[in-house]
């Protein structure tokens, strides 16, 4: 097959499932917008499900004369999820962790519509395949109608050895964090807690978590029981394109517990809502970051309660 | 044979996830990326191997249920291959001590008790072996199914 050709059916491949897919996102979010939503929209398991494996089966069709084996498929399927996540980020405006994050769930579900497409389209298949696309039309309609509500509450806890009264001072508000950062999303630049501030030190005060990137986390002090429980309502949360859509921060608690031999328990809580799906993807990471911003804070409190 | 550290752990201790529709898959296609960046050869031992298959009579491939290309005779499957070249084939218990007494291959790294077998293609020199195995596996089967469709 001549070069020239072959390289019209590749570009035909990337042009078509891409133009289809934003077609379909931008049809679904002016159909759909949510109000509650802020007007962002949820995310559904669709956009990073039913979508890549249509834009798989797309490139499928295209590519169908080209006789693609495994390995050029998913080479080429590899090119388009590039494409498509380029794209993301200048037309839907998504920060960069967030394609990283969404990155292997696009590329696994396009080479997977891409094999599916390879062999609907083969030349001896005389099956009434192409009923797979109802399908996953009907599913992406089907989802993005449907509501789509999902809490999760994360805990950790450590052992600091001071008593509660000095690890409190602590809790309320603390000094900026100086140590590096191990945890790799921080470091390849995800906003990572760096201090703390208080209006005051009772009830209904104001409280300021400040990241590394100059963002600022409103919060007010629903509960304060000194030296045993901070726990503080997230009132307002900074417009960042890595979470502004996808994750909202609802409320934090740090819980002293006296251990009786000079020791403290601290445990950590925090609440969050997402709003992308499907949640056995996406509360992963949402409870890894969590996590990492609580080991991050707790440690440095950890280490300003235990100095002499 | 030296299988990776990250389909061990997955298997080890995700493996219960299996069961979830599309997640083998999804983590299969994670496995062909990887190859695509670390071991470009390998897909391409497993191309050639799928196209040397499909030159036998009756057969065709599939996605197989926990990810990877199925290779089946008719609808009955001789072995199956997932991205990090893991070939998995079940032969007889018999046959398979014979094979693991020639040293090439491991036991299943799920069913280890059973005749599975699994044989690490890491590139083009495994695919004349696998193709033998894949071969053995494939005589069986039409013989399986002869007796099958007579009875």
């Amino acid at each position: 097959m001549d070069d020239k050709y072959s390289k019209v059916e590749l570009i035909k491949g990337f042009v078509f499932s891409n133009t289809f897919a934003f077609i379909l996102i931008g049809l679904s979010k002016l159909a759909l917008s949510r109000p509650y939503n802020k007007g962002t929209g949820i995310l559904v398991f669709s956009e990073f499900i039913i979508i890549p494996m249509l834009m798989g089966i797309i490139c499928a069709w295209n590519w169908k004369n080209l006789q693609l084996k495994g390995r050029m498929s998913g080479l080429y399927s590899f090119y388009n999820s590039l494409l498509a996540i380029l794209l993301s980020s200048i037309f839907l405006g998504e920060g960069i962790i967030c394609l990283i994050i969404v990155s292997p769930l696009i590329f696994g579900f396009m080479c997977l519509g891409t094999y599916i497409g390879r062999k609907m389209f083969e030349e001896n298949n005389n099956e009434l395949n192409v009923s797979i696309i109802v399908l996953l039309l009907f599913v992406f309609v089907m989802d993005s109608v449907s509501e789509h509500h999902y809490q999760n509450e994360v805990t950790d806890k450590i052992i600091i050895n001071a008593p509660p009264d000095k690890v409190w001072n602590n809790v309320v508000a603390f000094e900026p964090i100086k140590q590096k950062n191990t945890f790799w999303l921080f470091r390849i630049g995800m906003p990572s807690p760096m201090a703390t501030t208080v209006t005051g030190r009772y009830q209904g005060a104001g409280r300021k978590c400040i990241f590394s990137n100059g963002y600022v986390f409103g919060e007010k002090i629903v509960t304060y029981d000194e030296n045993k429980n901070l726990t503080f309502d997230i009132i307002d949360q900074p417009l960042d394109p890595e979470i502004m859509g996808h994750i909202d921060i609802l409320r934090g608690q740090f819980l002293l517990q006296d251990n009786g031999n000079g020791t403290t328990t601290l445990i950590g809580n925090s609440w969050y809502k997402l709003y992308v799906f499907p949640v056995w993807y996406y509360d992963i990471w949402a409870q890894s970051i969590t996590r990492n911003v609580h080991f991050r804070v707790m440690e440095h409190i950890k280490e300003l309660s235990e100095k002499k | 044979m030296k299988k990776s550290s990250l389909f061990n752990f997955t298997v080890k201790y995700l493996g219960f996830l299996k069961s979830v529709p599309l997640l083998p898959q999804l983590f299969d296609s994670q496995l062909k990326l990887w190859s695509l960046l670390t071991n470009w050869g390998l897909l391409q031992a497993i191309d050639d191997i799928e196209t040397e298959i499909l030159s036998w009579n009756g057969t065709n491939t599939t996605l197989h249920k926990y990810g990877g290309i199925q290779f089946n005779y008719k609808a009955l499957e001789i072995g199956h291959i997932h991205s990090n070249g893991i070939l998995d084939i079940r032969f007889s218990r018999k046959i398979k001590q014979q094979l693991m007494d020639e040293g090439k291959i491991d036991d299943h790294h799920i069913f280890a008790k059973s005749g599975w077998i699994s044989f690490y293609v890491r590139g083009k020199e495994d695919s004349d072996y696998a193709l033998e195995l894949l071969r053995m596996a494939y005589l069986r089967t039409c013989q399986t199914y002869e007796v099958f469709k007579t009875s």
